[in-house]
């Protein structure tokens, strides 16, 4: 192993089995971040890699990144999608060079045009006999072991995912077979979906404070005042976290449903507060459409490590996919979704209620910002700790959203990946 | 762009006056934007029918309505300011932010409206004092112009596919 990935070891973590802390260190040292593209991402886990109706299409084809590694996603003639790292094999250029697109099937790199087809193989080398007898490869130069670096993938329900870990367990596995937190991927995905746009920012923090930030339901209703104001998602609401294979996870709500006796014990806190008597002139903006999926629920959090959010809050529904970019910074790709059998109206319901969420979202915007403010913060504070303990000191599932309890799920499996 | 196109949606190709009017709509509305002045901005649209949409071009291309801000009626538009001036307000951490714009495209649609492009560049300057570019685009615009202008619609289209950060204030 690269002698570069033995760095994190020296932290002040807690005793081993302890997630209820971390050491700083952690979020701002490059030899943790080397450690876990290493481990982490070119290791045992699955990563997701985009929508499958991204590439439609046999010879379609989207570029993107497993950790801040460059692949590529295509469909081939045989219906499958394949993934391979976006690494030419003769000298390391990018071979595809747009973010997405379509091909007769033949990949073909720039610089000297070797070209490969969709699943990886090298199938053209110019020149390969050499010319007017002059130069070429030599004669034991085998075209079927000079193939780009293959990824495995698989199509979960309109998902894909990809590993560079060929003995990997299935994707079903992966979320938790029977897991509740699989069961919310499968409503999510139960139909055809069409992608209805993207967007991209930029965010100057290492991808785990936003890692965090997804599994949290305790600063969803302090950090968040517009979902406080009208009431979409507050702490006070039926809902809870459930866990699977530690540090996937899910945070569920259901709005309308405040228990009274913790309302008032909100306003009690004197919190940063939110005035409760707020309307707007359009209310159409928040009244939506009940029931898509035949439950209560309005605010579903998947989070899927290490790359994926999967999210329906009210009727958006949108994956985020974070890729780290070096130990401080990382871009966050949102792509938003329906369904293919949307009528016309649920499809503006949806447009419209994108306003919430993405870069300038009513409701996400902030979450940007608190990443930016942890990193800003920790620059000299390697052995610090920070603390994890609302709602307890293990990762469990709850039946309330007063607690940190998945974001100690995400530490323990972090840590066993990085065997820390 | 044939030459008969060219002259057709030239600044030119419309009046001295309606050109100065829509150019004073224009300094208000960034310099409205620069003062962190939403009641400002607000005022830019025509009260009785107008929309805002602010979208990368990554979207524009592919024909996808998905925005960053996407305001399709007056009503939304009033929204947005109560949302930034009152209820995020002390959350999040102002940017100054600064607008250069050039006009590059205008046309007579009949009657009072008008169509204009218009290209923007928009710095903003965090509270370290360091000064970045926030995004690069081009206004797509219809603007009523009767003795004073106002936005009918405003498609502010980002070249800049990846934002920093977050976006708090409309473009
Ligand atoms: S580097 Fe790709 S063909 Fe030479
Ligand atoms: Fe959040």
């Amino acid at each position: 192993m690269d002698a570069r990935v033995t760095g994190g070891m020296d932290l002040n973590w807690p005793e081993p089995g302890v997630c209820d802390a971390v050491p700083y260190g952690v979020f701002n040292e490059r030899e943790v971040y080397d450690r876990e593209m290493e481990r982490i991402y070119q290791g045992p886990t699955w990563n997701f890699l985009g929508l499958a109706v991204e590439v439609p299409n046999a010879g379609d084809y989207k570029s993107t990144f497993i950790g801040d590694i460059p692949v590529v996603m295509t469909r081939d003639d045989d219906g499958n999608i394949y993934a391979w790292e976006n690494r030419c094999a003769h000298r390391g250029a990018l071979v595809i060079r747009d973010s997405c697109g379509s091909s007769d099937g033949s990949h073909t790199c720039v610089y000297h045009q070797w070209s490969f087809n969709n699943k990886g193989d090298l199938i053209g080398v110019p020149f390969r006999r050499g010319l007017g007898g002059n130069g070429g490869m030599p004669d034991d130069f085998d075209m079927k072991e000079n193939p780009v670096r293959k990824i495995r993938t698989e199509d979960y329900k309109g998902a894909v995912f990809g590993t560079f870990d060929w003995d990997m367990e299935d994707v079903d596995s992966y979320l938790g077979g029977d897991s509740v937190v699989n069961g919310h991927v499968k409503r999510i995905f139960n139909r055809p979906v069409k992608v209805l746009g993207h967007a991209r920012q930029y965010i100057d923090s290492n991808w785990k404070f936003y890692a965090e930030n997804t599994k949290d339901p305790y600063h969803a209703s302090l950090l968040h005042l517009f979902h406080m104001t009208f009431g979409l998602y507050r702490s006070s609401q039926t809902g809870g976290v459930r866990l699977s294979n530690d540090w996937n996870s899910v945070l569920f709500s259901e709005s309308g449903t405040d228990d009274e006796k913790a309302m008032e014990e909100i306003d009690d806190a004197h919190l940063r507060t939110f005035q409760s008597d707020y309307s707007l002139e359009d209310m159409s903006l928040l009244a939506g459409r009940a029931g898509e999926w035949n439950d209560n629920t309005t605010l579903v959090i998947l989070s899927i490590m290490p790359s994926l959010v999967i999210q329906q809050i009210q009727n958006t529904l949108a994956v985020r996919q974070i890729l780290p970019k070096s130990e401080s910074e990382f871009e966050l790709v949102w792509t938003f979704f329906g369904y293919e059998d949307d009528d016309e109206e649920l499809t503006n319901i949806r447009l419209k209620q994108i306003n919430l969420i993405g870069p300038a979202g009513m409701i996400s915007m902030e979450d940007g910002e608190s990443s930016v403010i942890c990193q800003q913060a920790i620059s000299r504070s390697r052995n610090a700790r920070n603390v994890l303990q609302m709602g307890g000191r293990t990762p469990e599932d709850q039946d309330h959203l007063v607690t940190e309890s998945t974001i100690r799920g995400f530490w323990k499996k972090y840590r066993e990946l990085m065997a820390y | 762009m044939s030459d008969q196109v060219r002259s057709d949606t030239r600044l030119s190709s419309v009046s001295r006056d309606v050109r100065d009017q829509i150019a004073d709509l224009q300094a208000d509305y960034i310099a409205a934007l620069d003062s962190q002045d939403m009641k400002g901005w607000l005022a830019s649209f025509d009260e009785n029918n107008s929309s805002y949409f602010c979208r990368s071009k990554e979207n524009e291309d592919e024909g996808l309505e998905v925005g960053y801000m996407f305001d399709d009626c007056h009503e939304r538009i009033c929204d947005r300011v109560k949302f930034v001036d009152e209820i995020w307000a002390g959350t999040f951490e102002e940017y100054q932010t600064r607008h250069f714009l050039q006009p590059t495209r205008c046309k007579s649609l009949g009657e009072d409206l008008y169509s204009a492009q218009t290209n923007f560049t928009v710095m903003y300057t965090d509270d370290a004092g360091i000064t970045k570019v926030l995004a690069s685009g081009c206004y797509d615009d219809e603007i009523v112009v009767n003795g004073v202008a106002r936005l009918r619609s405003r498609k502010a289209v980002l070249d800049t596919n990846v934002v920093p950060r977050y976006m708090v204030y409309p473009i």
